[in-house]
């Protein structure tokens, strides 16, 4: 037990220092967040000593660009997760490595969400009366109780969710099923709650209007499910291009490689090397002593010197492989760039998906360090996972990679666009209701759409956020948003299309004209804005550093098993450094 | 295998640990200069305030206390030592509202009483009536003039039809509120904790009336114009950031008197009582008078606040 507890504080130790190394590009990024951060903390103490008077917000519009950036977020947060959908109840694989991405980015989305309530708070030193137990909660009757209970659920949720997942890769150990796949389930419906919740806030109030109508909480949804997975589209690119090795290097390292080909050494398997294989890997010692002496003819093991490359990218050929010494690094190209997707020590398997399936390589193996590897012909590998323990093992370890396909860019894609056409058709179902029917509850959507009493700030606003949906909705439906320069160009006019059109086309409208006539307009003060732009770097920040603690662990670089390595070399673009290999060959 | 900068070998160098030292000063320096701006808060919370429990949990010799500290809070800050009060509602009493739209001329005499009343922030400035000016014919709130100022009122074609709290038996704004610190009491009046708000303005959003203010900045009230005549729950002054709205005076309906809007008024268009005693002025109004208006009725509110004509 305390062992367990040591060894998880190490885990979270080791990670808290990787999020601190990087190149300059890392460094330069974080940096420039953390001056975002700090500006929008300056502001806020400002906010803090002298009241939201320092805001553009009144007492005829007493909700403004906080409210609407977390009404937007929320939906950011549950569309995050509905990328778990496809994965858990249809087995869509090309998903599966983007999950966890997915879950991360919900969790820094409700970190903003959270901050962006706390700033709108005019007694934030009286949050305790929030707390249930400590303070008075009105619950069930105030929606915005039900919004602090199923945010803060949604948060928790999926910090357990990816949290154990990324535990358990980094320990390399199966994630035991009744940890998590209640929870993951537990967290598609709350997904749903919790941006239906927030769409109540609005809807239940029957003195505005504008936002008492049942069609908002399905317009949230279908908003929310567009301009989520276009976020995840765009920031799954980003760690794509940054987990990239630089062509420098890649050239560098196929030189090494050239010169390092020859001093690969093969020889029979004997009954050792299945023995050492079984100290690695407990699940092999239930093969039995006759299915090893019937195999052992067909196995072959290699001792190869770093850098060496052991099968190669687009290649057929009916062999996997197990490590028995050393470590190898598995580097796949896509669209002219070269990504590490796993990484395996002793006791470890590669090049199993295309032996089984009989499929070109997905991927090029090197051998990090001087390796010994076991060759297993495909039938030989099939005989062993006749052995139950086997079977689970080395289908869980197939799971253990990162790859960021261009078809699961596709299949979100999909998602996006069927989201995309039910938000504009929702849109045109409250215009319509809104303008037809010409009675005076329409006065705010007139303000909108076309201005009140000669005010129309929001005019030129609602009308970009229309020509930016629509224009990405044609996109989506054309074929050329199938390239991914044009899907990239599609979701940044979506996601800023949604933001103005539910944060600033949704809340400020609703207080204009107010319930007694008054237009009084509203637009976000210098010191409001910074506070917002600062929340929005806080959430890249974390978002960030997640993702740099995320990935070494999704790549298999940074396990439990290399607790010795340093931060700089789990970090580095390529294991194999040049000079390493230099001096190996 | 030898890698030629390894931190955890050798320990730190000079020149790694020089940066990093340079690297946390400057953040330390950042970050200090980004809190600065603390230093100009007037009204820090004492830990007395910040742990000050819920109104309705407060024991009578709690609420003893809290209304002495408020005594000497207000003494502090005003120089003028208040009278303050936690005047409960009284048992057999249901307070109603009558103003009568053919007799108000306008003239917002009303809205300057109660701001006096009531220890309303004075800059910015926060008004609990609103006054709208209506051309005849036409109760549609949209056609309605907030900021009308003529020489002379009333005006020819127009009707004045104030607005404040309404007193709602169903109250929205009690619904929304996530702790409970507004609430309607026995006696019909909707209250409010001012030390229990958190400010989230829920409520003001969610009022058909329009009838809830936000103190967006630390109230001012010059030390001269200030009531010391208190209630908990009603005129004492309030802090910044929470809610505050019309509480029919709770300071002086609750001891029998009249409120500050219809005591000021000088045509007599304000009505106000118990609408549970049957000898009373409302109940009279509310069981002759043929025409009454309960403001934005389809929204379900049910105000305590009736406006009608004389017929």
């Amino acid at each position: 037990m305390i062992q367990a507890t040591k060894n998880y504080f190490r885990f979270l130790w080791r990670c808290a220092r990787i999020a601190f190394v990087g190149d300059w590009r890392y460094y330069s990024w974080m940096g420039v967040l953390t001056v975002f951060c700090l500006l929008g903390l300056n502001a806020y103490c400002k906010q803090f000593a002298h009241g939201l008077i320092t805001t553009g917000m009144s007492d005829e519009v007493s909700w403004g660009v906080y409210i609407a950036n977390f009404t937007f977020l929320v939906g950011v947060a549950a569309a995050a997760v509905m990328m778990v959908i496809p994965v858990y109840l249809y087995n869509n694989e090309e998903l599966h490595d983007l999950v966890i991405f997915g879950e991360l980015l919900a969790v820094a989305a409700i970190f903003m969400c959270l901050a962006f309530v706390t700033v709108d708070l005019g007694r934030p030193d009286r949050f305790w009366h929030l707390i249930p137990g400590i303070g008075e909660f009105n619950f069930p009757a105030s929606m915005l109780s039900w919004d602090v209970i199923v945010l803060n659920g949604y948060l928790i949720l999926n910090v357990h969710i990816c949290g154990y997942l990324l535990y358990c890769r980094y320990q390399k150990k199966m994630p035991a099923k009744w940890f998590y796949i209640p929870f993951v389930f537990l967290a598609i419906v709350w997904a749903i709650s919790i941006h239906t919740v927030t769409a109540f806030l609005y809807v239940g109030l029957g003195g505005r209007p504008f936002w008492n109508s049942s069609i908002v909480g399905p317009r949230f949804l279908a908003s929310a499910f567009t301009a989520g997975p276009a976020l995840i589209i765009l920031a799954i690119q980003v760690v794509r291009r940054v987990t990239a090795i630089r062509p420098e290097a890649y050239a560098a390292q196929q030189q090494a490689a050239a010169a390092a080909r020859q001093a690969m050494a093969q020889r029979a398997a004997i009954l050792e090397d299945l023995e050492l294989l079984a100290r690695h890997l407990p699940a092999f010692a239930a093969v039995t002593n006759e299915t090893r002496l019937s195999l052992l003819p067909s196995l072959a093991v290699f001792d190869v010197s770093a850098g060496s490359v052991l099968l190669r990218q687009g290649e057929t050929d009916k062999h996997a492989y197990f490590v028995l010494k050393g470590r190898i690094v598995v580097e796949r190209e896509e669209s002219g760039r070269h990504r590490i997707t796993r990484s395996a020590g002793p006791g470890e398997q590669f090049g199993e998906v295309s032996a089984l399936a009989g499929t070109p390589r997905m991927a090029t193996a090197i051998a990090e360090e001087a390796t010994q590897i076991l060759r297993v012909p495909a039938e030989a590998l099939r005989q062993l996972m006749k052995t139950p323990a086997m079977n689970k093992v080395i289908h869980a370890r197939m799971a253990e990679r990162l790859m960021i396909t261009d078809r699961a860019l596709m299949t979100l894609r999909g998602i996006v666009q069927v989201s995309m056409l039910i938000n504009v058709f929702l849109l045109v179902c409250e215009i319509f209701k809104e303008f037809y029917s010409g009675n005076l509850h329409g006065i705010s959507a007139k303000y909108l759409f076309v201005g009140l009493h000669g005010h129309h700030a929001l005019v030129p606003w609602i009308w970009t956020a229309i020509a930016l949906n629509l224009i990405a909705m044609v996109l989506l439906i054309l074929p050329v948003s199938r390239t991914l320069k044009w899907l990239n160009l599609t979701c940044v006019l979506a996601i800023v299309g949604i933001w103005i059109e539910k944060g600033m086309g949704l809340v400020i409208p609703g207080f204009i004209p107010t319930p007694l006539g008054a237009v009084v307009e509203y637009s976000p003060s210098l010191n409001e804005t910074l506070i917002c732009l600062g929340i929005w770097a806080f959430g890249l920040l974390c978002y960030t550093i997640f993702l740099r603690m995320a990935v070494p662990i999704l790549q298999g670089r940074l396990t439990k098993a290399n607790e010795g390595m340093s931060d700089e070399q789990i970090a580095a673009e390529f294991a194999v450094a040049p000079s390493r290999i230099q001096s190996h060959v | 295998m030898s890698v030629p900068t390894n931190p955890t070998g050798s320990g730190m160098n000079r020149r790694s640990f020089l940066r990093t030292s340079a690297v946390v000063t400057t953040g330390l320096a950042a970050l200090a200069a980004s809190l600065k701006p603390l230093m100009e808060m007037k009204d820090f919370p004492t830990a007395e305030r910040f742990m000050q429990k819920y109104y309705k949990e407060l024991t009578a010799a709690e609420m003893e206390n809290v209304l002495a500290r408020i005594t000497n809070e207000v003494e502090k800050e005003y120089g003028l030592r208040p009278h303050v009060r936690d005047y409960k509602p009284k048992n057999g009493v249901e307070f109603v509202y009558c103003l009568n739209l053919t007799r108000c001329i306008g003239c917002r005499k009303c809205v300057h009483a109660c701001v006096a009343e009531n220890n309303q922030s004075r800059n910015p400035e926060i008004q609990y009536i609103r006054v709208l000016k209506m051309p005849h014919g036409s109760l549609n709130l949209e056609e309605a003039q907030h900021n009308y100022d003529p020489e002379q009122v009333p005006e020819k074609g127009f009707f004045y039809m104030p607005v404040q709290c309404q007193q709602c038996k169903n109250p929205p704004c009690v619904k929304v509120c996530p702790v409970h610190a507004t609430w309607q009491e026995t006696d019909g009046i909707t209250v409010i904790d001012y030390d229990w708000c958190i400010g989230c303005r829920y409520c003001e959003a969610a009022c058909p009336y329009w009838a809830r203010r936000f103190n967006w900045t630390r109230p001012e009230i010059p030390k001269e114009r200030l009531n010391p005549e208190m209630s908990y729950l009603g005129n004492r002054p309030r802090r910044q950031g929470v809610m505050e709205k019309c509480h029919f005076c709770i300071q002086r309906t609750r001891q029998g008197k009249y409120p500050a809007c219809l005591e000021v008024c000088p045509t007599g268009a304000r009505k106000f009582g118990n609408v549970l005693d049957p000898n009373s002025e409302v109940a009279y109004i509310l069981s002759t008078k043929r025409v009454f208006i309960q403001l934005k009725e389809e929204v379900g509110t049910s105000p305590r606040f009736f406006y009608y004509f004389d017929v």
